[in-house]
């Protein structure tokens, strides 16, 4: 007789490092989710902000009183409405403005029954202003006589931050050869595809409810209450589907109290949501710099020091921007073994929109001169850029001055893997010579990488995530979780970790994480930390929930729990698969028993990781990473276009959990890189935003994405889930200087100011010829 | 703020120039230009939007009589994949190929492109090296008076142009060119996709035994108006298409542009690019 298909035994796979994809991914593709931006709620308000249009003033007078008198306003509030209601960072900001700083300053905002009567009642506001002398360089917010912007932030100084470690005379003493430039990054933003909206509601016992885009809710309350005056309990948050955020929502900002003081003062539900000109002038920034780099080495090729001096346009208030030093820092330091390094970094208030924090977070600014500053230490060493790297490159174990502990070091293995893939040498050597003959068209080939946390950052009181899981009497699971999805693919993660653990399949799990009032506490979507921290809390959970399972079912069959294990749906036996219970029907029975039992779990997982302290001497981060990028390039030198043909990608991630969503971190996170390497930038004249459009502000298009060849270097971390480190924030962080060394390797010329556009590298080619044949005769 | 009072959609062109003849008429075609504009401020509705894209007898690209006419409302995307032009007026299609993205050249109309007079108008600089005219449309003694105007001579400052409030722009027309007409066009922006052209030149001329003769030299976003570059064509009359040729023609190119700074490139930037871009226009059409 032949045996029953459901005598089969179950082989035992995994699910590790397959090609899942996002169980949203076919609502998103066919237009059926529905985003905030998408939201109506019965009896909803729309709440329009009128924007200062100027970067520096007084207000004389504001009448607000023919707006107020149009049919179908419901409310008008001014700086009035908000006074003393101080949030941010150092609180130095208001939601409603009673003088401008910035062009965007929020200076009064309407509630009506539609967006074109509030659009009109804007129309309807008259405001007298008397302009002040602005601050548009964080040099010239530095002198003497400069307008001062925050009464009680005198010399315009916002945040500082410093680190020292070692004597600095005596290595650059000891120092064969110093490199010593001057970097100056710009201003970008996030270009969300879904602006920045929130949506407000209090009910009658005064709380509040926000529907926001945030990808830190419980932060979020503590932050957003004092801009409201409210308790953080009386705060609900709540986190539909997201266009997009990319760091952009990891603070409040001033449409989220307006929102919630125009909901308060009606009534009624309110939502604000920014127009793209408004996203443009109105969200935060990524956070330029001035970077004074100084590095040294050896004859033979030995870092000697780094030293870094750095500037922050602080921007009107702060938010996460000017704290990106925390970072800068750990790069400065942790790049390359240094043995000494000196950090100082002074944040300057100007009259110029303020950044937020930014994919990346600081490392872009800073890996943009770390990178050329090896490329162009080891031409002067005449040492093929591989060797120079690879000899100064960190080992398993090593210890930066900071005390990051480098328990996992791939660094070694990401170069060659990245440097032998793209077969860099014979290449950089080849158009190196190349650079000399004539022809048009020039290839370059250009080596970066970096380091950067991969087991979250401890700069909160904790770095925790919390999860609980239930299992229902048909198999299915829920996981609560406190990390939230703003698209990075947190949630497909976590169906995996758990369709592993028991054995069910992917479209078994649902995650809730939507709901402030349900899920537990998570420090929020930042530091590359998600799928580490909220990965193991997932495990964890699922762990024990399995555990249960295994015991109850240990008890009713009387075989060991060791023995057993959970497959396809099925208790099995671990050892040959065979089936023992349907798992959905053992469910049941711990339920409908005398001594009933349900499969409720919770886990708090806290990393092992250190506080950041005061003295930024600290294991920080549970785990750290490394990512070597080689972009190949064309370069056009008459119309200075650059097509960037190919990037290798040698990445230690850890070990590879989705790898279809580890895929798309990286493509994505190069794609951002790219943008801000070629083409994306704020053109801000005296504060105004010139380009508030993507007619002229360019972000990367289809067709520029490059070929890319990404290789995953799996480290095996002892304390991420599976093996698994963070990864998404360092494809980002990369690609600029590899693309500007290349550039470098393919013209000779060093780019310290991203974007390269076009005529920037068309301008720097011309010149040269210039200098090089005198006064040219044809033009 | 204004507001739309009328929404006119008609089939027939008597009924769209008659809407026409008492003015405060906005004439809507594929909106790509209108709407962000309006949009932004930039400019206002009249009391009256006339959607022209139902009119019937505008939509059309044919060769009557040894001359080319092409309706006000064929899309960017028709212009690319007419056989007809392909094989007689191969710029053009050149051109539609440079032009936004697929959605955008979808919903692009010709005559929207001509009645913007952007010096950037990427079907501009093409018809004018075809020397093509276009046919303007009125409502007058009970009936559809048209008058045709040179392209040539019908912009006048940055969106501005000679139409008359009341004329409705229904088509181009230009000759067919001869067996040995060859012309390029190339445009540039900071992207390769989805761009307004920083500038933009198009060149065309006899090509027989390497020399050009009949030059035509059109240059976009270099002036108030896509300007025809007549000294350059004088260059270029008659000479053997040699490097030393090219090269003068390029360096009076630079010469001929009168370009601004803006938020998209600098003068300079301009000007170095209608130098390089001439030079290769020329290649092509050298190597055609
Ligand atoms: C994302 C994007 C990319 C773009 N890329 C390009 C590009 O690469 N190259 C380029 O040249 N342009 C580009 N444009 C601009 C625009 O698409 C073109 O100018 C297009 O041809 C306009 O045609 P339309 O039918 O959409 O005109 P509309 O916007 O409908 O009209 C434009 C103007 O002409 C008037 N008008 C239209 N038709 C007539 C008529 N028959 N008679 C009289 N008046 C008329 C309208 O009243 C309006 O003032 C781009 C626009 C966008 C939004």
């Amino acid at each position: 007789m032949n045996r029953k298909s459901s005598d089969t035994p179950i082989e035992k796979t995994t699910l590790i490092g397959k090609r899942v994809r996002k169980p949203d991914a076919p609502d998103k593709a066919t237009g059926k989710t529905r985003y905030i931006n998408d939201m109506v709620l019965p009896q909803m308000l729309i709440g329009k902000i009128l924007h200062a249009g100027r970067p520096h003033a007084e207000i004389v007078s504001i009448d607000v009183s023919a707006a107020e008198k149009l049919p179908g306003v419901h409310c008008v509030l001014t700086g009035k409405d908000a006074e003393g209601l101080r949030f941010g960072f150092v609180r130095d900001n208001v939601a409603l403005k009673n003088r401008v700083r910035c062009e965007h300053d929020e200076i009064a905002a309407v509630a009506a029954e539609t967006e074109e009567i509030a659009d009109r009642a804007m129309a309807l506001i008259t405001v007298e202003y008397r302009d002040l002398p602005g601050v548009f360089t964080p040099e010239d917010g530095r002198e003497k006589d400069a307008p001062q912007i925050h009464d009680d932030f005198p010399d315009n100084k916002s945040l500082h931050f410093e680190f020292r470690h070692g004597d600095l005379a005596a290595a650059e003493a000891a120092s064969e050869i110093i490199v010593d430039n001057v970097f100056r990054v710009h201003h970008v933003t996030h270009c969300c595809m879904g602006t920045s909206c929130a949506i407000a509601d209090f009910d009658s016992n005064g709380k509040l409810t926000i529907w926001s885009q945030t990808q830190y809710p419980y932060n979020y309350k503590m932050d957003l209450a004092p801009a409201l005056g409210m308790h953080p309990g009386d705060i609900r948050v709540m986190q539909p589907p997201v266009g997009g955020a990319f760091g952009s929502k990891l603070d409040v900002y001033p449409y989220e109290p307006i929102a919630a003081l125009l909901a308060k003062k009606t009534g009624r539900p309110v939502k604000v949501m920014f127009s793209r000109e408004e996203e443009f002038r109105s969200s935060p920034t990524r956070q330029p710099a001035v970077i004074h780099m100084r590095t040294g080495c050896t004859r033979n090729g030995t870092l000697t020091f780094r030293s870094a001096d750095v500037l922050l346009d602080n921007g009107a208030y702060t938010s996460w921007g000017p704290t990106i030093p925390v970072v800068m820092m750990r790069t400065t330091t942790g790049h390359y073994r240094v043995p000494v390094v000196h950090f100082n970094a002074q944040a300057i208030y100007t009259n110029n929109p303020y950044a937020g924090s930014f994919r990346g977070y600081g490392n872009v600014q800073t890996t943009y001169a770390t990178a050329q500053q090896m490329d162009m230490l080891a031409e002067q060493l005449d040492m093929d850029p591989i060797d120079f790297h690879l000899k100064n490159a960190q080992q398993s174990g090593e210890t930066t001055p900071q005390q990051a502990f480098l328990r996992e070091c791939a660094l070694d293995e990401c170069l060659r893997t990245a440097a032998q893939a793209s077969d860099y040498s014979a290449k950089h050597r080849r158009y190196t010579l190349a650079r000399e003959q004539q022809g048009r068209y020039k290839k370059g080939i250009g080596l970066a990488s970096s380091i950067h946390n991969a087991g979250g950052a401890k700069i909160h009181k904790s770095d925790g995530c919390g999860t609980i899981l239930k299992v229902d009497d048909y198999a299915r699971v829920t996981v609560i979780t406190g990390a939230s999805e703003i698209g990075q693919g947190i949630d497909a993660v976590i169906n995996l970790i758990v369709a592993e653990e028991l054995g069910i399949p992917l479209e078994h799990v649902t995650i809730v994480n939507d709901d402030s009032d349900i899920a537990p506490w998570d420090v929020g979507v930042h530091a590359s930390r998600t799928t580490f921290i909220a990965g193991n809390g997932a495990r964890r959970a699922a762990v024990k929930a399995r555990q249960q399972i295994l015991n109850a079912a240990a008890r009713m069959t009387e075989i060991a729990a060791q023995d057993l294990d959970l497959r396809g749906g099925f208790v099995v036996r671990e050892d040959c698969g065979t089936k023992v219970i349907k798992l959905e029907k053992l469910l049941r029975r711990m339920h409908f028993q005398p001594e009933p039992e349900l499969v409720m779990v919770t886990d708090y997982y806290e990393p092992n990781s250190e506080p950041e302290g005061a003295d930024h001497r600290s294991d920080h981060s549970a785990a750290y990473s490394h990512a070597v990028h080689v972009a190949e390039i064309t370069v056009d030198t008459h119309t200075g276009e650059i097509r960037v043909d190919r990037i290798t990608s040698a990445q230690d991630v850890g070990r590879v959990i989705n790898r279809m969503g580890l895929e798309g971190q990286i493509e994505g996170g190069i794609a951002i890189g790219l943008g801000y390497a070629l083409s994306e930038e704020m053109q801000l004249e005296k504060g105004m935003l010139k380009n508030p459009c993507f007619r002229d502000y360019k972000v990367l298009t289809a067709p520029e994405m490059p070929e890319l060849d990404l290789h995953f270097i799996e480290s095996n971390c002892a304390e991420g889930p599976y093996g698994a480190k963070g990864a998404s924030e360092l494809p980002t962080i990369v690609i600029a200087p590899a693309i500007a060394n290349a550039v470098y390797n393919a013209t000779g010329i060093r780019f310290f100011n991203p974007p390269l556009t076009p005529e920037k590298v068309a301008r720097a080619i011309w010149d040269r010829q210039q200098t090089e044949t005198g006064p040219s005769a044809d033009r | 703020m204004s507001d739309v009072q009328n929404y006119l959609s008609p089939h027939r062109l008597d009924d769209a120039v008659k809407a026409m003849a008492g003015g405060d008429t906005t004439v809507l075609c594929g909106g790509t230009d209108l709407s962000p504009q309006t949009d932004s401020g930039l400019r206002e509705y009249a009391g009256t939007l006339m959607n022209i894209r139902r009119i019937e007898g505008l939509s059309g690209i044919d060769l009557i009589d040894g001359q080319i006419r092409i309706g006000a409302l064929v899309t960017v995307t028709g212009i690319g994949n007419s056989q007809l032009l392909d094989e007689l007026a191969p710029v053009l299609v050149e051109a539609a190929d440079q032009f936004a993205s697929d959605q955008i050249r979808n919903a692009a109309s010709l005559g929207g492109n001509i009645c913007n007079a952007s010096p950037a108008g990427d079907m501009i600089i093409p018809l004018l090296v075809l020397d093509a005219v276009v046919e303007l449309s009125s409502w007058r003694q009970g009936t559809v008076h048209t008058r045709q105007v040179s392209l040539d001579e019908f912009f006048t400052a940055p969106g501005k142009t000679v139409r008359q409030e009341n004329e409705l722009l229904t088509a181009v027309i230009f000759d067919q060119p001869a067996e040995s007409f060859v012309a390029h066009f190339r445009k540039s922006g900071p992207r390769p996709a989805l761009e307004i052209a920083t500038v933009s030149v198009g060149i065309g001329g006899r090509l027989e035994n390497g020399s050009l003769s009949g030059v035509r030299v059109a240059m976009g976003a270099v002036a108030p108006t896509p300007l025809r570059a007549r000294s350059v064509e004088a260059t270029l009359e008659g000479k053997t298409l040699d490097a030393e040729t090219i090269r003068a023609a390029a360096v009076d190119a630079g010469e001929q542009a009168t370009p601004i700074d803006d938020v998209r490139a600098s003068a300079w930037y301009r000007r170095h690019l209608v130098c390089v871009f001439t030079e290769e226009v020329l290649n092509d059409v050298l190597e055609n």
